[in-house]
């Protein structure tokens, strides 16, 4: 006999279903975040006292990652040079989806104390898509660990839409690289 | 080793003894520079390095425009006589040639490459001075020269981000004018210690 105490479940369609698993997959993206450092900037020195006992990235389910493929944040650590640019454009894109930005310091934000220097960029989010920015030259470990905590809030509320925004004005992106880079391909002596 | 101002001493006689010197200059015990004309320098070299000056720490070139002039230098280093010397020489400006020295001291390759980014050197004989080394598809002068613009040029090339408004004074605010003067009076009568 059928049981009367329950109704039907209603029948969920699938961007309804994809929407849940998403959310499931959200909680648990943001309390395990995988960082990709790029160090090539003087705010990396902010990082060694972020990971270790003094400020411990761990609690907060963070940790750093060798490779581009297997890493959820991209962290740029102060200034771009012309040339690094074209090997960040490179890792950023080898990243598996969903991938986040940080932008550490006032050097990505908008070239800082290298404003007027004929090697670097001047504003990162016009070649590749950031989801935060910690500002301060350099900032201080707590803004560091603050800043990761905004982006995992952004994870939760679905404002990182870095990646997407990527995808849907990638002809803007791409114009954009190759207006500062001339070409995004490496031609390097050592690798051809 | 022998004491360190007698390095200095052999090395002047070794360098007058065979090279017309234009200009010698002493720094210290530990240092000393030569000028000489273009010709000498590389047979300069090759003396030096058989002298036991065996390491080529750079090689890097000065720019002036006042003269129309660069200066090329190498600067050389021998274990066992503490001197780093560095032999100058100014070449022309507009059209600057040099011999490269990869025969002599094979590690001058890429300093050429760099020399030659960055200055616009020309180093013929070495096979490939002429690739790019530092700077990536550059598109314009050699940016280490003095009349190169780096804002100008960083201004053509990278977007700036625009704000709507100017940043803002916080220590200078008019409403807040009294309570500052207040405030300075205040530390003037507490000046010496003595409370008024």
């Amino acid at each position: 006999m059928k049981s009367t105490k329950f109704t039907e479940p209603r029948k969920l369609s699938k961007e309804e279903v994809d929407r849940k698993w998403w959310e499931i997959g959200d909680f648990f993206r943001r309390n395990s975040l995988w960082m990709l450092m790029y160090c090539t900037g003087c705010c990396a020195i902010e990082l060694p006292p972020a990971m270790t006992s003094a400020y411990d990235m761990e609690r907060l389910g963070m940790g750093p990652m060798a490779t581009p493929r297997q890493a959820d944040i991209l962290l740029i650590s102060g200034y771009l040079s012309v040339k690094s640019l074209r090997r960040v454009i490179y890792t950023y894109e080898q990243m598996s989806e969903p991938k986040y930005v940080v932008g550490l310091g006032s050097c990505p934000i908008n070239g800082g104390i290298y404003h007027d220097s004929h090697a670097v960029i001047n504003q990162l989010d016009q070649y590749i898509p950031v989801d935060t920015y910690v500002a301060g030259c350099m900032p201080n470990t707590e803004s560091v660990m603050n800043g990761f905590v905004d982006l995992m809030e952004q994870i939760r509320d679905k404002t990182a839409k870095g990646w997407i925004k990527y995808k849907e004005n990638n002809e803007w992106y791409k114009k954009n690289q190759k207006a500062a880079l001339g070409e995004v391909i490496i031609h390097d002596e050592f690798h051809e | 080793m022998m004491n360190s101002m007698n390095n200095v001493e052999f090395l002047k006689g070794l360098m007058n003894q065979n090279f017309k010197i234009v200009e010698t200059d002493v720094i210290d015990q530990y240092q000393v520079s030569f000028v000489l004309k273009q010709a000498d320098v590389l047979q300069a070299l090759v003396t030096l390095r058989n002298a036991g000056w065996i390491q080529m720490s750079y090689l890097s070139a000065v720019d002036w425009p006042d003269e129309n002039k660069i200066e090329v230098v190498y600067i050389l280093m021998n274990w066992e006589r503490p001197v780093h010397i560095q032999i100058r020489t100014k070449i022309d400006r507009n059209d600057p040639v040099m011999p490269t020295i990869i025969h002599i001291y094979p590690g001058a390759k890429y300093y050429e490459r760099e020399c030659h980014e960055f200055f616009g050197v020309k180093f013929p004989g070495n096979p490939d001075y002429q690739k790019q080394l530092i700077l990536e598809m550059w598109d314009d002068m050699p940016p280490l020269r003095k009349d190169f613009d780096p804002k100008a040029y960083s201004d053509r090339k990278f977007t700036k981000r625009e704000y709507n408004e100017d940043y803002l004074v916080l220590s200078d605010q008019n409403d807040k004018k009294a309570k500052r003067e207040a405030r300075k009076e205040r530390a003037e009568s507490l000046k010496g210690g003595q409370k008024i």
